[in-house]
């Protein structure tokens, strides 16, 4: 893991000597002279960025970038991008160029261009991930090198000229089938059925009756998801769908469903990422993402940490569950104290008045030498089996125990490694923001917690309405309207699943 | 205005094809037993495309309903239901073992009648597990619907041989194509016992055993 010590701002005419030296060591005959450069850096119609290490004090320029973007003319350049020969690989120039998208974005433009050697393939690599198509090749463009230049382009909104695209998603990753529709950044219907009662004598979900009732839901589900958004099948621009991580059989009947609709209504699919979604729904309630963030996503499938600093280009799993995720683990401790299925809230309610410091349960990977190792990663299993154990002694011994104080000291130790993890995660990046997603985000003993350390340690606490936390299909639809709007190409028709699809694949081709 | 129909079916391999009138306008077959997922989006669009019709020039979409193993049986359902939807069309079901007997049928008359023709006719399909899918034919009604007369079922092959042991009967070895199952789609029409029931024919329970007692890990039973 690369840890994140340059810093990123605005350059100003005071940083032009640096820059010359970076310039000229970059670029050599190419180089730019001085007076380019200062016009370049001080023009009204530019973005020039500067990077330098370390991230308290502004230590030696590390790289640079440049923007132009003429009023009035919906097409931007990226004028220049140099990083210093010792500070490469470190993710700097993905980050510079993040920021120049971003600027080119909020400034409308429609198309962005840049040249690049064709001996470079880093840096081509680089661009096509963020989105550019190589389009054209400028003979000999470099010299004396006598090396080609490839013209590349980025095109924002191509298929929603002029307004925001109206998308539908459409998630079935586990036992709720859900359908959404957003326009743009804006929710207009996340209606959810969910099958958790055909599981609750189970203790758990199990994946072949999730899959039959997506296919029972699908019909039901669209056509409320389309009556609460006022709108027809027709007016729908694109069609996103979660093609993973999750259950195989119960994400495929989603991926059946929107393959055929969108050759039906031709219109193009989006295959994206269920977890990156979750994080992405915060656009819905606020109109946009504001990154770099922290998520902890927690459900009974998943308990990951990410670090977001772009939705769509830039999302690394920082850890995750190594066995049991924290959800399964709610339900797995109800069982135990004779409590219902799903396990979350019927422990809270059982928790009402117990002492959470009662019995102290073992806190998953967070001793130093586990610390290590799994800075970031969550494991449950311990824990269960520690409260199954305790419980197992009281009984043997005939002694009747508080199921209050079982149930506070377990909840309470889960949600304390959680936020533990979590707040460490935001201030070893130096990031200021927590994103809280997935079902077990309905804890309020984790809400509570989250709340209280965020405070503390003055990071942005972000919690999503409920409706929005839970698996739902408007965050699907929200990913894909991000991905539409940032230029991104369709999905091909040949996509599958993978039910285990890393964070870093936010849309599969 | 001509009808088309689009036909699906995923018991099998991924089979689709475009009927208009009794007349097949395309076919797509991809035979692998799995990848269904994969496979449908451009199934659908190719057979359409083939078709030479705009997708939303199709009036009826029949799917077949197995039975088959669960996981590629629901992603032909579930495009066909969404399908439907997308562009208008009727939905209609079909067993997917009736598309099966009516080629077999077609290919003994196109063999022309002997001993044979008045032979029930004995349609399997693999269950995987060991098992198959069956159901026993009497022959076609007079627009060309499959008769069944036993069936469907699942069992094991001995279990099945044993409890026709008294019958005499003819088998198949075609494989299923989706026209075929548009072929039974529009005999049933004329017949009037077309269904509009897209529901999975599973025939087994969802493989899941619930715990006696739910305090017990051993179990796995969450995904």
């Amino acid at each position: 893991m690369t840890t994140v010590n340059y810093k990123i701002r605005e350059a100003t005419e005071q940083d032009l000597d640096a820059i010359m030296l970076l310039e000229n060591s970059c670029f050599g005959n190419d180089a730019w002279d001085a007076d380019t450069m200062h016009f370049e850096v001080v023009a009204h119609h530019t973005y020039y960025l500067a990077a330098f290490e370390g991230t308290t004090e502004e230590g030696q320029l590390v790289g640079f970038a440049g923007l132009s973007k003429i009023p009035g003319n919906d097409q931007a350049d990226i004028q220049t991008i140099a990083v210093s020969e010792a500070a490469r690989g470190k993710g700097i120039g993905k980050a510079l160029m993040l920021d120049l998208l971003k600027e080119a974005r909020r400034l409308h433009a429609a198309e962005l261009f840049l040249e690049v050697r064709a001996d470079n393939p880093a840096a081509q690599n680089l661009y096509l991930n963020l989105g550019f198509e190589h389009i054209d090749t400028r003979k000999r463009y470099y010299q004396p090198d006598d090396v080609d230049a490839w013209v590349m382009r980025l095109q924002f909104s191509k298929t929603s000229i002029g307004r925001e695209p109206i998308v539908l998603g459409i998630e079935t990753s586990c036992d709720e089938t859900g359908i959404g529709i957003v326009r743009g950044n804006t929710l207009l219907a996340n209606i959810i059925s969910s099958s958790m009662d055909e599981h609750a004598r189970f203790g758990g979900v199990v994946p072949e009756i999730a899959a039959r009732a997506h296919l029972e839901a699908l019909k039901p589900t669209l056509h409320q998801a389309l009556a609460k958004a006022n709108l027809s099948l027709k007016d729908i621009d694109a069609i996103a769908v979660t093609n993973g991580p999750g259950l195989g059989g119960a994400l495929m009947v989603g991926i059946g469903a929107a393959k055929a609709l969108s050759v039906a209504i031709e219109k193009p699919i989006y295959a994206v990422n269920h977890l990156v979604g979750h994080v992405g729904v915060d656009i819905l309630e606020r109109g946009e993402l504001e990154t770099p963030t922290v998520a902890l996503l927690v459900s009974g499938g998943h308990t990951s940490l990410l670090l977001v600093r772009d939705l769509i280009n830039d999302v690394e799993l920082l850890g995750e569950t190594i066995d049991d995720a924290a959800g399964e683990a709610f339900d797995k401790v109800a069982r135990v104290l004779r409590l219902k299925y799903p396990g979350g809230p019927e422990i809270d309610k059982a928790a009402v008045g117990g002492d959470p410091k009662a019995i102290r349960f073992p806190r998953g990977l967070s001793l130093p030498k586990d610390m290590e190792k799994h800075r970031y990663d969550f494991s449950f299993s311990g824990l269960k089996t520690a409260v199954a154990r305790w419980v197992e002694v009281a009984e043997t011994k005939d002694e009747p125990f508080n199921v209050a104080d079982v149930a506070a000291s377990f909840r309470e130790a889960v949600a304390d490694v959680l936020v533990t993890k979590a707040v460490n995660a935001c201030l070893d990046h130096k990031v200021p923001r927590l994103l809280l997603g997935g079902g077990v985000v309905a804890n309020a003993r984790l809400r509570e917690l989250a709340q209280e350390r965020c405070e503390a340690h003055g990071i942005e606490l972000r919690i999503p309405a409920l409706s929005l936390c839970t698996d739902n299909g408007a965050m699907i639809a929200a990913l894909g309207a991000q991905l539409i709007m940032a230029g991104r190409a369709p999905s091909s028709l040949h996509f599958g699943v993978d039910s285990t699809l890393p964070v870093t694949t936010v849309q599969t081709h | 205005m001509p009808n088309y129909t689009l036909c699906i079916d995923t018991s099998a391999g991924t089979t689709v094809a475009v009927l208009q009138g009794g007349e097949i306008r395309s076919e797509i077959h991809f035979d692998e037993n799995m990848k269904h997922a994969e496979r449908i989006g451009d199934a659908i669009a190719q057979a359409v495309a083939a078709a030479d019709i705009a997708p939303g020039r199709i009036t009826n979409v029949v799917v077949g309903r197995g039975p088959a193993p669960f996981t590629g049986l629901r992603i032909g359902i579930a495009a066909a239901v969404m399908y439907a939807e997308g562009v208008g069309a009727k939905l209609w079901g079909v067993t997917s073992l009736d598309a099966i007997a009516r080629a077999a049928f077609d290919a003994r008359e196109a063999a022309g009648a002997n001993g044979a023709a008045d032979l029930p006719l004995l349609v399997t399909a693999d269950a995987r597990r060991s098992e198959v899918y069956w159901a026993l034919y009497s022959g076609l009604s007079k627009s060309g619907a499959p008769i069944m007369i036993e069936g469907p079922g699942v069992a094991k092959p001995a279990a099945l041989e044993e409890l026709l042991a008294d019958k005499k009967f003819d088998r198949t070895d075609i494989k299923i194509n989706a026209a075929d199952l548009g072929k039974v789609f529009e005999a049933q029409l004329l017949d009037g016992s077309a269904s509009q029931n897209v529901t999975a024919l599973y025939l087994r329970e969802a493989d899941a055993v619930a715990p006696k007692d739910l305090r017990e890990f051993g179990k796995r039973v969450s995904g």
